[in-house]
């Protein structure tokens, strides 16, 4: 798990605690349990929301250390702003990375669906959230293997991120097609940028 | 309590301040390893309307954080987005490593203003570090503009001090001769417009800069037209013909009567 | 690109000079006489100005003005030379509006000046008006290099000197900025008098509400006709109340005159400001000379006071009875010119509209 602050923004907003898992199963479980929480009612709601309260993040669309980071940034300072546009700053993530504004689309491609084998977990806290405490929490909430984030470029999803993004017939794409090294690169800055502004697209 | 931008602001380094905005470099989390990035804040207008200057604010950064998407998708090499703050008018994007092309080219380093003395002694011939024949410096600023007025993104504002040539050791080339990069910037004035009189006049604001700035630089704008008009193609012939009008009449009218 | 050279400073006068500048590019006829002295200084001796004022929702036509400066040329230049105590006999040069301006207007003046002219034998000097504008305001404020935001009915430019030449740095690319204001007077059927303007910045002081309305400004330049047709617009809104009045006590979510006004400058000023201060970052300037009409706006003044207090530097604004067009700037600037040996032939004492 890796973990940074985020210095000039409120306390309780100023920790990011995330963590790559691969090799995930019981993903369809983990999406029902999600559901689940997210309805139930009295006590044993509240502890189940809180065990499962972290942004869970389809890993193969995610194409740089930086795309996440960027989508997090956005989203903590929606939060920050009292600007969020859907209902806690951890979903807020994942509708920050769709490139479109329907909150249900961006669940269904960004959040963990039935498939989903690889995950990116983010939990946004204040200082008093221990570290270990959060990785604790979210080793118990996910079945797979935690990896570095260096493992991130080997899980991406090209196709279906450039699909997302309709980057297929783009100018810039097309000039790199010969170079899949120089194209992920471009599609990358263009995911990181289109993420950053996604808050003024009109 | 400071909104979060502010706060970013005040512990950023100033590196510019214009008649539209501030510019600092700042890094927008903990870590030492994250690129740093630069923001360009646009400040609130005392002498403007609040509702008003919030809503400008608004657009205009909206206006050039999209101006840049736009040059991303299509090619054109452009600073990436990193943040925008459309509600404090900052707006986070990408820090490039590298030298304005103004002052890599004769006349343009005279009037520094922010001490080139500190540099290295090697930088009176910089153009060296960056590996670059100044004739293939020009082909690459005409083939940026034109890809960059291809996809109907007109500059407003071009100049030598709006380009850049990245640093040869931040960047991995993907030209098999060439260990640089030109990087159009600025793009605070741009906006959309498939106008053949806007891309002349955008041509021809930069033809004005190189005069002014850069002592017998005729043949080096004609080489930058030269390798625009190749990209452009078939555009090319009405884009010159309205260049040749607009030099004739200047941008602005002299005051004459 | 022709300009005039500055040659700073322009060496005393070995006497007293006289010149008796004529202006009348608009709807207002003016005369005014000024005097050089050895020691450079300068003195307004007269200067008198009769307007041609039209009936509420009229503004001027050119025929109608031309025949109110025939009108009144003979009249004004007389009680111009009586109250400097001069004779016609002792002026040094007559100088006259040579444009940009309206056609007929223009010529009914220059006929004036060559006739006189001619019955004297004094020289022509033919003067730019933007030019008298700037020259004049500079000699009121002692502003050492401004940039001028010269902002009147016919006319809106940012002007910087640059390079010997009063350039051009930023412009209207449709109408300019006080026509926009005559015109939407005109609709809401302000009157004229004194100034369109004027009743529109009073009318001002009373709104309240900001209307949204374009905001055109595109580099240096700026442009309002998109939004004179916006704000009229409003007039058919159907929360506007024409007599600025609530039908009922329910009727809150209403539109008044006053509000449009209010609107409509705070807008247009804060483009104008805001092309100014992109002038004078550009060419590191920190003064700021207001000229023309426009400039007696004390909402604008007090907008780009703001600005230059920001910048750390400095208004000029002029009191109205240089700010509006008059002759003693033609006067002005055409004794400079007169001095620095410009003389303008009977035969190129033309006038032009640009």
């Amino acid at each position: 798990m890796q973990s940074y602050q985020l210095p000039h923004f409120p306390t309780h907003l100023s920790c990011v605690h995330t963590a790559l898992y691969t090799d995930v199963s019981e993903s369809d479980l983990l999406r029902k349990r999600l559901i689940t929480a997210s309805t139930a009612e009295g006590s044993t709601g509240e502890r189940e929301r809180d065990a499962v309260n972290f942004a869970f993040i389809e890993a193969r669309l995610i194409t740089s250390v930086e795309h996440l980071r960027t989508a997090v940034y956005q989203a903590v300072l929606a939060a920050a702003q009292g600007g969020l546009r859907t209902k806690t700053v951890h979903s807020e993530i994942i509708w920050a990375l769709n490139p479109s504004n329907n909150i249900s689309e961006a669940m269904r491609r960004y959040g963990v669906s039935d498939t989903t084998a690889s995950l990116v977990v983010v939990r946004i806290g204040g200082p008093e959230l221990l570290a270990e405490d959060v990785e604790r929490d979210m080793d118990a909430a996910i079945k797979g293997i935690k990896a570095p984030f260096a493992r991130l470029e080997d899980l991406t999803d090209w196709t279906a991120v450039k699909k997302y993004h309709k980057l297929g017939n783009e100018v810039g794409i097309r000039e790199v097609k010969d170079n899949p090294e120089r194209e992920r690169a471009v599609v990358d800055g263009i995911v990181v940028s289109s993420v950053a502004m996604k808050s003024v697209m009109g | 309590m400071a909104s979060a931008s502010l706060n970013l602001i005040s512990g950023a380094t100033l590196i510019s301040q214009g008649a539209e905005a501030k510019v600092y470099k700042a890094r927008l989390t903990s870590e030492p390893s994250d690129p740093a990035v630069l923001l360009k804040h646009r400040f609130r207008k005392g002498y403007r309307h609040p509702t008003l200057d919030g809503s400008l604010t608004r657009a205009r950064v909206a206006g050039e954080a999209r101006a840049l998407l736009k040059c991303l998708r299509a090619g054109v090499n452009v600073p990436g987005l990193r943040m925008v703050d459309a509600v404090e008018g900052v707006l986070g994007i990408e820090w490039i490593d590298g030298q304005s092309v103004r002052k890599l080219l004769p006349g343009g380093a005279g009037e520094d203003e922010d001490g080139a003395s500190e540099d290295d002694p090697e930088d009176a011939d910089s153009l060296n570090e960056y590996d670059i024949p100044v004739d293939i410096l020009m082909q690459l600023i005409g083939q940026e503009i034109a890809k960059m007025h291809l996809a109907d993104v007109i500059h407003g504002d071009l100049t030598t001090s709006n380009m850049m040539l990245r640093h040869p050791s931040s960047f991995k080339s993907r030209h098999p001769t060439l260990s640089t990069e030109l990087v159009l910037i600025d793009f605070g004035l741009s906006f959309h417009s498939s106008l053949i009189e806007d891309k002349a006049v955008d041509l021809y604001v930069l033809e004005r800069a190189f005069s002014s700035t850069h002592p017998d630089s005729e043949p080096l704008f004609a080489s930058v037209l030269t390798a625009y008009e190749q990209r452009m193609g078939k555009d090319w012939t009405a884009i010159g013909r309205r260049l040749d009008d607009v030099r004739l009449r200047g941008r602005k009218r002299s005051m004459v009567g | 690109m022709p300009g005039r050279v500055r040659q700073i400073p322009l060496k005393n006068p070995d006497r007293p000079y006289l010149a008796i500048g004529l202006e009348g590019s608009a709807n207002k006829f003016g005369a005014g006489v000024i005097r050089h002295r050895e020691d450079g200084s300068t003195v307004v001796l007269s200067n008198i100005r009769h307007t041609y004022i039209t009936p509420p929702g009229e503004g001027f036509q050119p025929r109608d003005t031309a025949l109110h400066h025939r009108e009144w040329a003979l009249k004004i230049i007389n009680e111009c030379l009586v109250k400097a105590n001069v004779s016609m006999h002792d002026v040094d040069c007559i100088c006259f509006t040579k444009g940009p301006g309206m056609g007929a207007p223009l010529q009914s003046v220059a006929l004036v000046a060559r006739t006189l002219s001619l019955l004297f034998d004094k020289p022509l000097i033919g003067v730019n008006h933007c030019v008298g504008h700037i020259e004049m305001g500079r000699e009121v404020t002692g502003a050492q290099n401004p940039v001028v935001l010269y902002v009147s009915g016919g006319n809106t430019q940012v002007i910087a000197y640059s390079r010997q030449c009063y350039r051009i740095f930023g412009e209207t690319l449709d109408i300019a900025v006080g026509n926009c204001l005559d015109r939407f007077a005109r609709v809401i059927d302000l009157s004229n008098d004194p100034a369109p303007g004027y009743n529109i910045e009073q009318e001002a002081k009373k709104g309240k509400r900001l209307l949204t309305l374009p905001y055109a400004t595109k580099g240096m330049d700026v442009s309002f006709s998109g939004i004179l047709t916006a704000v009229e617009a409003y007039t058919f809104d159907k929360r506007f109340r024409a007599d600025g009045q609530p039908r009922n006590p329910d009727d809150q979510d209403i539109i008044t005159p006053a509000d449009l006004c209010f609107s409509l400058q705070e807008t247009i000023y804060a483009m104008l400001v805001e092309i100014t201060e992109r002038a004078m970052a550009h060419i590191g300037s920190k003064e700021i000379l207001i000229v023309g009409g426009v400039g007696c706006n004390e909402r604008l003044q007090e907008m780009m006071s703001i600005m230059a207090k920001e910048r750390e530097g400095k208004v000029f604004a002029m009191d109205e009875s240089f700010c509006i067009d008059n002759g003693i700037m033609i006067a002005q600037a055409g004794l400079l010119s007169f001095r620095m040996g410009f003389e303008t032939p009977l035969s190129k004492s033309t006038t032009t509209q640009r």
